[in-house]
């Protein structure tokens, strides 16, 4: 397809009329600190009013993931007694992920490749298949903890149907597929002319100069960094520091573990299966029947994280399990950062 | 099965946790239906003989208390501590750091003597407790969530995770990152979603700590952030002070 400009004025008018089609989420402020005026806190939600929508924002909390893959979902219902009737439940509805950055497209990406390898997974891939993203470029870093760059995040070749990219009074429209087209259809845009397309290139330069950062080692190696450092002192040093309270898990937008459990009405006469985000940094997560747990000790949990995010996970799905977002180092209080810890390893060796 | 036998009974407390069982409403009528109630302090009049399950709620300040949760005790199959002041012996903990003459002086006055005061405890510190329900006050969902597990003879138990983990899910920036220290890193969670972070206040520990919390870990962040050990202290001392750690004089 073309290239395609929206004047942003239009833009109100555009998320207006897919609210009429699909419900639509988007990065909204939530806060802003009685001290400092400038710092906002974004979070992602459910709008009801397109002048919510906030596309100049940086970072939130929990990211785009909760809608594709709540912290807690009914996945069955049933009787109590001789007939228990058990009734899968699939809660989904047609809805637009409305300005997902980059990392976060990638991370969704990763999410994908995790729910549908082995045993798909329907209740995910059925909210999945109801999901229509529209991604929105970004020009800089949201802060110093982001390290997308490196993280093969910052680029995605797909993940979106739709991606804006912001440009003075416009955005640039890319539509990626057969979905991003009939978004597409219902916003007010035009070719983009030879002008524009300089204004892109121009945004283009400076999104690659704003990028500094870059881990002091080729991310293709970060497996086998983390091989030779498996018996390295570093996990028991960084763990002197964690609470193990799990924050970074429960904001990454790639962790995927859960943990079920069973919701039974106070009358006994029915109850509800129910998942819930699992943490691998929590104490009981590797405790077994019989009370043996197989990663009693906080080092050892840390360690398991980060050879997740830097190589389990791309070993079973083939995308990796970071995408450099920051999310985990920006929720630890102890600041215990994923970015510094593979240096450190990278280091140590 | 015949009938389980509840009942309801206060020690040295706000009687708090009682009102939110009853708050619980109609949530309680499958419980009623289910169950007879043989005494409830806060509700209405008069006792049985046995119980299968007291619930009890409040701490043991006096050689009163005592007595009355060794009577309880005697006359119960099933004791389940409800509340703070039940589990950890709660805000009147607070007494046990101050001079035992003092509070007895500005708590019960001209008749201190009438009073057999002693050092403020949980009711596991006098007989053998079977379950707990932290909090302050209860979480009803929790009491009734124990309330089902007994009804259907499956064990219950409490969250082992500290309160971020529900504060994150909450989508709730950071306390520690508005600049207030908040309990929440190393107290159990279980209290969503009543969340004070949600609300905008710091976690004052209410829930006790998590089993293992990483307690140099919480010094360290603590002292980085500028508060001294009397400070630390001062906050864990509301709720926590039944732990070694915060029990000890600095």
């Amino acid at each position: 397809m073309l290239p395609l400009v929206l004047n942003k004025s239009d833009l109100g008018a555009w998320i207006e009329a897919l609210a009429a089609q699909r419900r639509v989420a988007a990065p909204v402020l939530k806060e802003t600190s009685p001290a400092d005026r400038t710092d906002l806190k974004f979070g992602w939600e459910y709008i009801a009013d397109p002048a919510e929508v906030r596309l100049d924002y940086t970072v939130t909390v929990l990211g785009p993931k909760k809608f594709l893959w709540p912290a807690r979902q009914t996945v069955m219902s049933y009787q109590i007694g001789a007939d228990p009737r058990p009734t899968a439940v699939l809660d989904h509805e047609p809805h637009v992920l409305f300005g997902v950055h980059p990392c976060d497209v990638t991370a969704i990406q990763t999410l994908d490749a995790a729910f549908s390898k082995d045993i798909a997974d329907p209740h995910y891939l059925a909210r999945r298949a109801d999901t229509a993203i529209v991604s929105i470029d970004c020009a800089a870093p949201c802060d110093e903890t982001c390290f997308c760059l490196d993280m093969g995040s910052l680029y995605p070749e797909a993940g979106y149907d739709v991606m804006l990219t912001p440009e003075g009074n416009r955005f640039f429209v890319e539509v990626k597929t057969p979905l991003g087209e009939a978004l597409v259809e219902k916003a007010k845009v035009r070719p983009a002319t030879k002008q524009d397309m300089q204004a892109r290139q121009k945004f283009a330069e400076e999104k690659r100069g704003n990028f500094h950062f870059q881990l002091p080692f080729e991310v293709k190696y970060l497996p086998e960094i983390l091989d030779a450092s498996y018996d390295s002192l570093v996990w028991e040093a960084i763990a002197r520091r964690c609470f193990a309270c799990g924050s970074c898990n429960t904001t990454c937008p790639t962790c995927y573990c859960w943990d079920v459990d069973d919701d039974v009405a106070v009358d006994l006469t029915k109850g509800c299966r129910v998942r819930r985000y699992d943490s691998c940094q929590l104490d009981p997560f590797a405790e077994v029947a019989g009370g043996e747990n197989f990663r009693k000790d906080r080092s050892s949990r840390l360690r398991h994280r980060m050879f997740r995010k830097g190589k389990y996970i791309l070993d079973q799905t083939g995308r990796s399990g970071c995408v450099g977002c920051g999310r985990c180092e920006r929720a630890c209080v102890a600041d215990i950062s994923i970015k510094e810890t593979f240096i450190q390893i990278a280091g140590s060796r | 099965m015949a009938r389980p036998v509840l009942m309801f009974d206060s020690l040295s407390c706000c009687e708090g946790c009682g009102l939110q069982v009853i708050n619980c409403e109609t949530d309680l009528l499958p419980i009623l239906a289910a169950a007879d109630i043989g005494r409830f302090r806060e509700a209405s009049d008069g006792d049985v003989p046995h119980y299968n399950v007291a619930f009890v709620e409040g701490s043991i300040v006096t050689s009163h208390d005592i007595e009355k949760i060794q009577e309880i005790r005697a006359k119960t199959d099933i004791l389940v501590a409800l509340g703070a002041c039940a589990t950890h012996g709660g805000v009147n903990m607070l007494k046990n750091f101050q001079d035992p003459d003092d509070v007895a002086r500005y708590v019960y006055g001209e008749r201190r003597a009438w009073v057999p005061h002693i050092p403020a405890r949980p009711q596991k510190a006098e007989v053998k407790v079977d379950a707990e329900i932290p909090g302050c006050p209860l979480n009803p969902a929790e009491f009734l969530e124990a309330a089902t597990c007994l009804l259907m003879g499956k064990p219950f138990r409490l969250p082992n995770y500290p309160v971020c983990v529900d504060c994150k899910l909450a989508d709730n920036v950071c306390l520690w990152h508005k600049g207030v220290p908040c309990l929440g890193i190393v107290t159990r969670a279980g209290c969503k979603p009543y969340l004070c972070p949600s609300a905008g206040h710091k976690c004052i520990g209410c829930r006790g700590l998590v089993d293992k919390p990483n307690t140099q870990a919480a010094k360290d962040v603590m002292a980085e952030f500028g508060l001294t050990v009397q400070d630390v202290l001062r906050e864990f001392r509301l709720f926590q002070g039944i732990y070694d750690e915060v029990s000890k004089e600095a």
